[in-house]
């Protein structure tokens, strides 16, 4: 399409030598299914989709400006704001970025924390997907389980971090504080809770063949388009291809745990949502085995007052919830980022989102989207 | 394959158009010519580097410079990929029809930096509304709606205006309290 399409025209197009009609369709930017402040413009040939265009940037706030005008410890409260839902993921990978790029090691209890600390957030998130991946399909129940749980991890971080939402908990150079006392049992118990409200899952979303019927089938995406769109997290696993950054790009001790990385190769809605499925269950095992090992000492490393990395620039990666979250940090050796981009998962797989909706039911819209898990203000930065 | 051989490779396929070159780890980093960029990038897809993690760009006030960053799904190895371009008139050939990915990639180059990328497309701004003029996070960028940021608690050192006091701004005098009235009847 070029140009901009005149909202609701109905424009007559000929095509293989028959004149039809095609229509164009505004959905968003206020729709309750497209989670968030994003418009799709959607071609629709009758029933189906012939063409998407998703115009994004209404939640942009300028991020990466701001970041070159702030110094590295005064970014952190912004990373919370990228993916809202991930907070500890953003922050994790941002001072991860600045920890490489200034060749900083910080102690061991500070890795485990952030680990345990990054594994719940992503029970949380998967969460918090699932459930309005529910609500779209018109399955409200999932969504009261789902928030039900979210609730009791949300606790636990405000135990921790006083916060619900947005953490700013990492620092560079290792975590502010220890755990509370509590803590360690509060997580063992929430654990045990949740491994056995995970069957309820299944008995209400995957046994169920109106689900199924629903998802099954619905929005491919080949392998090959995925890593041409590179796609990642469970975009990517769901298209067959085994590839996560905590086993394939180790970083902080993620390679010293004995966890799955769940595989499915149907590449459909289907595939997605039983790999964030399956995630979770993995995630309840890395944070068991941390919570097992523990060490006790220090949580933060000894850091000079101002951090000044030495001039260099570095591309930085770690997974979060939604898939690759990259930091690229150039620093000319000043206490501000002289540049500072991130690279959002969800951006990346928005992208591919035309590819997917091609040639399907409008009706199928909400479910494809949903399955694709964006975050709007990590997209629009 | 390691690094060092696939630069011998670059370097016997493009020689004096690859300026720079460094290998850190498993990572290559690779400054080259805008001319063959595009080149550079298909035998790079060829050779493995098939997932295109990020493009982005950087303002360094005598030039911009587009920066790639490659890694494979099936090796260990990375490439960083900069390539210098003229800040007058930038201008690249788009890589999108390498990686479909490279879309919203140059997009957003295009939307921050002002570097045109040739053959792309659908080359419109993507975060910014499409009236918007200028290009925020080149270093020159300015608007009078933007405010200078100031460290906290060092307003007092910033450079005065012309009749205004130096120095640490007088408490402002507080009104005292008004008794409440009666309500009228």
């Amino acid at each position: 399409m070029e140009g901009p399409v005149p909202i609701g025209t109905t424009a007559v197009i000929e095509r293989t030598g028959e004149t039809m009609e095609e229509m164009y369709v505004n959905m968003g930017p206020q729709h309750p299914s497209t989670h968030g402040v994003l418009r799709l413009m959607l071609k629709l040939d009758g029933e189906y989709i012939v063409d998407c265009i998703p115009y994004i940037g209404y939640l942009h706030r300028c991020h990466e400006k701001i970041g070159e005008n702030r110094n590295y410890t005064q970014i952190i409260p912004y990373t919370d704001r990228l993916d809202y839902l991930a907070s500890m993921s953003m922050n994790f990978g941002y001072v991860l970025a600045v920890e490489r790029l200034m060749g900083q090691k910080i102690p061991e209890r500070a890795e485990f924390m952030r680990v345990i600390l990054a594994e719940l957030q992503r029970i949380a998130s998967h969460l918090i997907w699932l459930g309005t991946f529910g609500l779209d399909l018109g399955n409200f129940t999932i969504f009261m389980y789902c928030f039900r749980e979210r609730e009791m991890v949300l606790d636990l971080f405000e135990s921790v971090t006083g916060q619900r939402l947005n953490y700013s908990f990492y620092r560079i150079g290792g975590m502010p504080m220890d755990f509370p006392e509590t803590f360690l049992t509060d997580c063992q118990t929430f654990l045990e809770w949740f491994k056995q409200r995970l069957p309820e899952y299944d008995a209400i979303m995957t046994d169920n063949v109106l689900f199924q019927k629903r998802v099954q089938g619905v929005g491919a995406c080949s392998p090959q388009v995925a890593v041409d769109y590179a796609l990642s997290g469970p975009m990517l696993r769901a298209c067959g291809i085994k590839w996560d950054l905590r086993r394939n790009d180790p970083y902080s001790i993620y390679d010293r745990f004995d966890f799955e990385i769940p595989v499915y190769d149907t590449c459909d809605v289907w595939a997605r949502y039983m790999v964030r499925r399956k995630e979770m269950e993995e995630s309840v095992k890395i944070v068991e085995q941390a919570l097992a090992q523990l060490p006790p000492g220090e949580v933060m490393a000894k850091m000079p007052k101002t951090i000044k990395p030495p001039a260099g620039q570095i591309y930085s990666r770690a997974e979060s919830p939604r898939g690759e979250i990259g930091f690229y940090i150039i620093s000319d050796g000043s206490p501000k980022p002289y540049r500072y981009k991130v690279r959002s998962p969800a951006y990346v797989n928005l992208s591919a989102l035309p590819e997917m909706l091609k040639g399907s039911l409008i009706a199928d819209c909400v479910a494809v989207l949903g399955s694709v898990d964006i975050v709007l203000g990590e997209i629009d930065r | 394959m390691t690094p060092e051989e696939i630069l011998a490779q670059l370097k016997q396929e493009f020689g004096d158009a690859i300026t720079e070159s460094e290998v850190r780890g498993v990572e290559l980093r690779l400054t080259v010519k805008p001319e063959v960029n595009w080149e550079v990038c298909r035998l790079l897809r060829d050779i493995g580097f098939e997932y295109l993690n990020c493009i982005s760009g950087a303002d360094w006030l005598t030039h911009l410079e587009v920066v790639c960053d490659l890694s494979s799904l099936q090796h260990p190895n990375k490439v960083h990929l900069r390539v210098p371009v003229d800040r007058n008139n930038p201008v690249v050939r788009t890589v999108s029809n390498i990686w479909r990915g490279a879309d919203w990639h140059e997009r957003e180059c295009y939307d921050m930096f002002g570097v045109r990328f040739d053959g792309h497309p659908d080359h419109r701004r993507i975060l910014l509304p499409e009236d918007w003029v200028g290009f925020p996070l080149r270093k020159d960028y300015t608007d009078e709606r933007l405010v200078p940021y100031t460290e906290y608690g060092m307003e007092e050192k910033l450079p005065k205006a012309e009749g205004e006091k130096a120095g640490p701004k007088e408490a402002r005098p507080l009104k005292p309290p008004t008794p409440p009235q009666p309500a009228k009847s």
